[in-house]
């Protein structure tokens, strides 16, 4: 495999002018000559469903592709508590500078300055052109956007429509995408997934796909492929993404050439619906929103076992006002999750499995009283009814993290493209933007940067600059890929052993939560790696995929799935192991601060880890590829939400 | 993109069935507080019929009816002969609780069939019925009346009017509604009223209509 | 509270099953022993699939995603209801607490000649999505738009086009209509961008194209029987059904 040499291609110069020198500098493609170029979009999200609408309105030729039965499902539609942009409607002081710093910040420091800074500066653009499109936000009486504020920042600068924002947004891109189906400028293909991409010349021009519904494996030739699969929260089993969501078309990617970076980074939200019982398949987020009105609290008393409402204040101990008094309940994500964990660890949790704290929302209703609670958070308190039967309105919630996005993902430059020429990697997919920790509402904002407002300009500049021989499904790469994703299905369906995929996946994701989960140490780690590969041994030699493959088959839809997500578990303890550091949501127990805050090692792992996948005698190894981060504006430090 | 043909789809022919069916609940209400007259006395109820009988506009009226009656039970014909074919396969297990859909809204097509039934049976009856004579003031004119309290002496003849004035009350009260809502008039402040003004509209009609048999037939002693 | 009330269920399920779109299609029964209240429903059908997967036998293909009742992805049919006996809910998210100890339960896949049988519970609705793109969206280009707040909209329009924007898609409005229309979906898209001074200038066209694609696909036309929106797992109203006719009456007797 030759080596790789990683040139992030930043620009240079001052900050607030790098994008836009860059976009004069990317080479263009005429307007006649982009209907000569197919674009192949993976994945119909935030992400992908925005790429394929502007890069079709640009006049190039797109083939969609979408794992669920409509585009409308992608899982940007759970996100719930709002979208950011730095427009400063609020007069509070917000500026592109102050987002771009919060993000750096909110990120402790392992997210590239340049790229986090053309996220803030095109955030107002998407809120612009979101509203144009139909997007119908919340609004106050004068009839302005109204903004709420998020965790990590002390101005108000999220965009919000109910507790439904992820969806408004997914259908407002799923919208402008459907408009270019009409106009036969899309070509879209749902209920399938993406199980191998295809290189020719060593530059990536196709993929080869299974048809959900028919067993089919296709293949699908293009001029570049943009990925747009979202995150791999999954390997946990248990996380609050959807139960599609996958890392299968990004590992296969991964084993064709691509980097990961920083897989290890993985984000645990404080405020999720707390597991019940074995049977869980999934959990449920409860918007981070509901930060900014109910408090987070546990006994004072180690099991006190009576029911909120007779536990007096002077009891309580309203733990992130107490220590963090300047942010209180609104701190980071990975510093709530964290203190919540600590809370649990020291016997003070609730609920009868005792994991759990409370977030209340008493003091709010006395407050606004319940007319305005329920116009702010309504349909999450009725989910929350709906899920446990408890009346969020009369008694607390009970919260406690789980996993919930993926800061890692295949590494990109600054045009989004990957280690491999023409691979193109949007959204939650890549690793570029959040750094170690994401910040509330910025999920959306970066799926719809990437999508509106990026990949139209750097698609473009590889285009031109790459000499594109044409290249359809009869090429020998693409018959050797179809071959090989059909020899490794019927190798799945073959095995007939004991046991179900879940039961393996269930298994995985108790070791991954064990020892790469909220925090880790160098041996939990090490222990993690081995098990994990011991785990993917009997996988292949015990689990059972019912059916066949030749028709809709949801066992071997997750067999597949698993099989990648039991190497990338190894990848992921591999990469903690190596980050002898804690930062944002990577806590590593040997380096943290007295008062338990996470501390960067800024001397030796101010870095991406891109690691490069090599298969050497039947075994998987990976090679560290390290990508420097340089601070120019804001300065290397600890961060402080006291 | 032309579509021009309103009646192409399925809400243009909705909206005609709804305007015919709104003419026919008037008609409906008309006939029946001219009937009430049967309360009043014979003359009254007589000198209605003739006053009605020898205007020489009754014609281009009783056109009118019949085309209204024809456009509304044709495209409603239509329509449900379109609309049984959108769910070809029904469910095995049919609703109880409050997701159910109600007996009367699934039966409109049987109540209107039972209803043109009746009206043909009805003209026969009385329109091309036994033509009595009576003259009141020196104007001779057709005795309704008498004809009327011949008709209803018979028990299953009221039985049968009365089954299907049942089912034209339970038509006319989802119709009246359900025509509202087809014609775009719906406020979420004035929906309840509309829903009951349509349900009190149909027990008005059909009690009016069966006080005439059920007095003729417990009450009137000649 | 807290889930203390914990127990298990016993239920006789009975569920569809069928090879393809052209397969005929049988019920099959199931005995299920010790569901927990807790577990969603879905969950349920988890347990049934993995004892399934490990006699041997082939487990039932159903649709579902994000389990938390937003992507619309999951369907059912659970003893005649769409989404099952609760309002406001998906599949997804009723939960066995809502059932008795030794309760039948009959699941069926969502049925209308327009959502084709994929197999056992899974269905076709890319229907809906074809209505969608016949009209349903702003024709705006990326980048031309104008600052967010040069165009302000009453906050109870955004509101209502909010409420009207709510809907998942699911099909369950088809579902349910003894009609199969999809009057509730279509009136929500159109209602939705009505409402805002962004879908004014395609109002009248976007209007016209959803109904004649709406009738294209296969869909029953509206008997305003209100099933559709008892069985909305978001609860859009009824209201939205008449927006649709106006709009489409104004727009076929203005249409030049």
């Amino acid at each position: 495999m030759a080596t790789i040499k990683l040139d992030a291609k930043s620009p240079t110069g001052p900050i607030e002018n790098r994008w836009e020198k860059h976009k004069f500098d990317l080479k263009l493609v005429n307007p006649a000559n982009k209907r000569k170029f197919t674009i192949i979009v993976v994945g119909t999200g935030l992400a992908g469903g925005s790429a394929a609408a502007s890069l079709a309105e640009l006049g190039y030729n797109v083939k969609a592709f979408c794992i669920q039965d409509s585009p409308r499902r992608a899982h940007s539609i759970a996100a719930q508590g709002g979208i950011n942009a730095a427009k400063n409607y609020q007069n509070d002081g917000d500026s592109i500078y102050r987002l771009f710093y919060d993000t750096v910040k909110g990120g402790d420091f392992r997210a590239r300055e340049s790229n986090v800074y053309r996220l803030a500066q095109v955030s107002t653009q998407i809120i612009d052109h979101c509203v144009a499109i139909g997007v119908p936000f919340a609004r106050e009486y004068g009839g302005m956007l109204d903004n709420r504020s998020f965790g990590g920042a002390q101005v108000s600068r999220t965009f919000y429509a109910r507790g439904q924002t992820g969806q408004q947004l997914l259908l407002g891109a799923y919208s402008s995408m459907m408009r270019q189906v009409q106009e036969k400028q899309v070509k879209l293909y749902h209920r399938r997934e993406m199980l191998d991409l295809v290189l020719v010349d060593g530059v990536a021009r196709g993929i080869t796909v299974r048809n959900l519904t028919t067993g089919e494996i296709e293949s699908h030739a293009g001029d570049a492929v943009v990925l747009a699969t979202g995150g791999y929260g999954n390997v946990f089993f248990l996380s609050t993404n959807a139960k599609a969501s996958n890392v299968t078309a990004s590992w296969r990617c991964h084993k064709k050439g691509a980097l990961f970076g920083n897989p290890c980074f993985t984000q645990i939200h404080p405020t999720c619906i707390p597991v019940s019982g074995d049977y869980q398949s999934k959990l449920t987020l409860m918007s981070e929103s509901l930060r900014n009105d109910g408090r987070v609290w546990v006994p004072k008393n180690k099991g006190d076992q009576r029911p909120p409402s007779q536990i007096p204040d002077s009891e309580r101990d309203y733990y992130l006002e107490r220590i963090y008094p300047s942010f209180g309940n609104l701190v980071p994500r990975d510093v709530a999750s964290r203190q919540a964990k600590f809370r649990v660890d020291e016997g003070r949790g609730v609920g009868t499995t005792g994991i759990a704290v409370y977030l209340d929302f008493r003091d709010a209703i006395q407050r606004l009283g319940k007319g305005v609670v329920a116009e702010k958070y309504g349909n999450l308190f009725q989910m929350y009814d709906k899920i446990t039967g408890e009346d969020p309105y009369e008694t607390p919630m009970r919260i406690y993290p789980a996993v919930h996005y993926t800061m890692g993902g295949l590494w990109v430059d600054y045009n989004l493209q990957s280690t491999v020429p023409g691979l193109h990697v949007l959204g939650e997919a890549n690793f570029s933007d959040h750094g170690a920790n994401r910040l509330g509402a910025s999920a959306l904002m970066q799926g719809l940067a990437d999508g509106f407002f990026v990949i139209p300009y750097t698609i473009g500049h590889f285009l031109a600059s790459t000499p594109l021989p044409k290249v359809d499904e009869n090429h020998e790469a693409f018959r050797a890929s179809k071959a090989e994703v059909t020899q490794r299905l019927s190798r799945l369906l073959g095995i007939k052993g004991g046991h179900t995929v879940d039961e393996f996946h269930r298994e995985l994701g108790k070791l991954m939560w064990e020892y790469v989960g909220m925090s880790r140490t160098k041996e939990g780690l090490q222990k993690a790696r081995g098990e994990i590969g011991k785990l993917r041994d009997r996988f292949w030699q015990e689990v059972r995929v019912a059916g066949e493959a030749n028709f809709k088959n949801a066992e071997l839809e997750k067999a597949c799935r698993v099989a990648d997500f039991l190497e990338l578990g190894e990848l992921m303890a591999q990469d903690a192991q190596e980050r002898n550091e804690s930062c944002g949501g990577h806590f590593r127990e040997e380096y943290q601060t007295p008062e338990n805050e996470a501390m960067r090692d800024d001397a030796n792992y101010c870095h991406v880890a891109a690691w490069q996948y090599q298969q050497e005698g039947g075994r998987m190894q990976w090679t560290l590829h390290k990508e420097p981060l340089q601070f120019e504006y804001v300065k290397l430090s600890t961060r402080s939400y006291k | 993109m032309s579509h021009h043909c309103l009646t192409q789809t399925k809400i243009g022919k909705k909206y005609l069935v709804a305007l015919t069916g709104l003419g026919l609940s008037l008609f409906v209400l008309m006939h029946m507080l001219g009937n009430l007259l049967i309360l009043v006395s014979p003359e009254a109820y007589n000198k209605y019929g003739h006053a009605l009988t020898s205007n020489p506009g009754i014609y281009l009226a009783e056109v009118g009816l019949v085309a209204i009656l024809f456009v509304h039970l044709a495209l409603a014909m239509k329509l449900t002969r379109e609309n049984w074919k959108a769910r070809p396969v029904g469910y095995a297990v049919v609703s109880s609780g409050e997701k159910a859909t109600s007996l009367t809204t699934r039966s409109m097509w049987a109540q209107g069939i039972l209803i043109f039934v009746f009206i043909i049976h009805h003209l026969i009856t009385f329109k091309f019925g036994p033509h009595y004579e009576v003259e009141y003031g020196g104007v001779m004119m057709r005795d309704l009346h008498r004809l009327v309290i011949e008709v209803f002496q018979n028990p299953l003849y009221v039985a049968w009017y009365l089954v299907a004035l049942f089912a034209l009350a339970f038509h006319l009260s989802h119709g009246v509604k359900s025509s509202i809502q087809t014609l775009g008039i719906h406020h979420p402040r004035y929906f309840n009223k509309f829903k009951m003004a349509g349900i009190l509209y149909s027990v008005l009609v059909g009690v009016g209509f069966m006080s005439q048999p059920l007095y003729v037939f417990l009450i009137y002693k000649g | 509270m807290g889930g203390a009330s914990k127990s298990k269920l016993n239920l006789k399920l009975k569920l569809w099953r069928q090879k393809n779109a052209k397969d005929k299609g049988y019920f099959m029964d199931y005995d299920v022993k010790g569901i927990s209240t807790e577990a969603s429903f879905l969950e349920m059908l988890d347990v049934v699939n993995e004892e399934l997967v490990k006699k041997g036998e082939e487990p039932v293909e159903f649709d579902h995603d994000c389990r938390e009742g937003i992507c619309g992805m999951c369907s059912l049919v659970i003893n005649g209801n769409p989404h099952g006996p609760d309002g406001a809910t998906t599949t997804c998210q009723l939960h066995m607490r809502r059932f008795k100890d030794g309760d039948s339960v009959t699941v069926e896949p969502f049925r209308a000649g327009a959502f084709p049988v994929v197999r056992d519970l899974v269905v076709d609705r890319s229907a809906l999505d074809r209505v969608i793109q016949a009209g349903g969206f702003v024709s705006t280009a990326t980048g031309t738009a104008q600052d967010a707040n040069c165009l302000p909209v009453p906050k109870d329009k955004a509101d209502r086009a909010f409420l009207a924007a709510a809907c998942i898609g699911c099909g369950a409005c088809v579902a349910a209509c003894k009609n199969a229309s999809a009057s509730l979906f279509v009136g929500a898209k159109v209602a939705h961008l009505a409402l805002l001074p962004q879908g004014e200038a395609e109002r009248e066209k976007r209007a016209l194209a959803m109904v004649h694609q709406m009738d294209a696909e296969g869909f029953g036309g509206c008997t305003n029987t209100g099933a559709c929106a008892a069985a909305c797992p978001k609860e859009i109203s009824l209201e939205h059904i008449a927006i649709l006719n106006r709009e489409f009456l104004k727009a076929s007797l203005l249409e030049r």
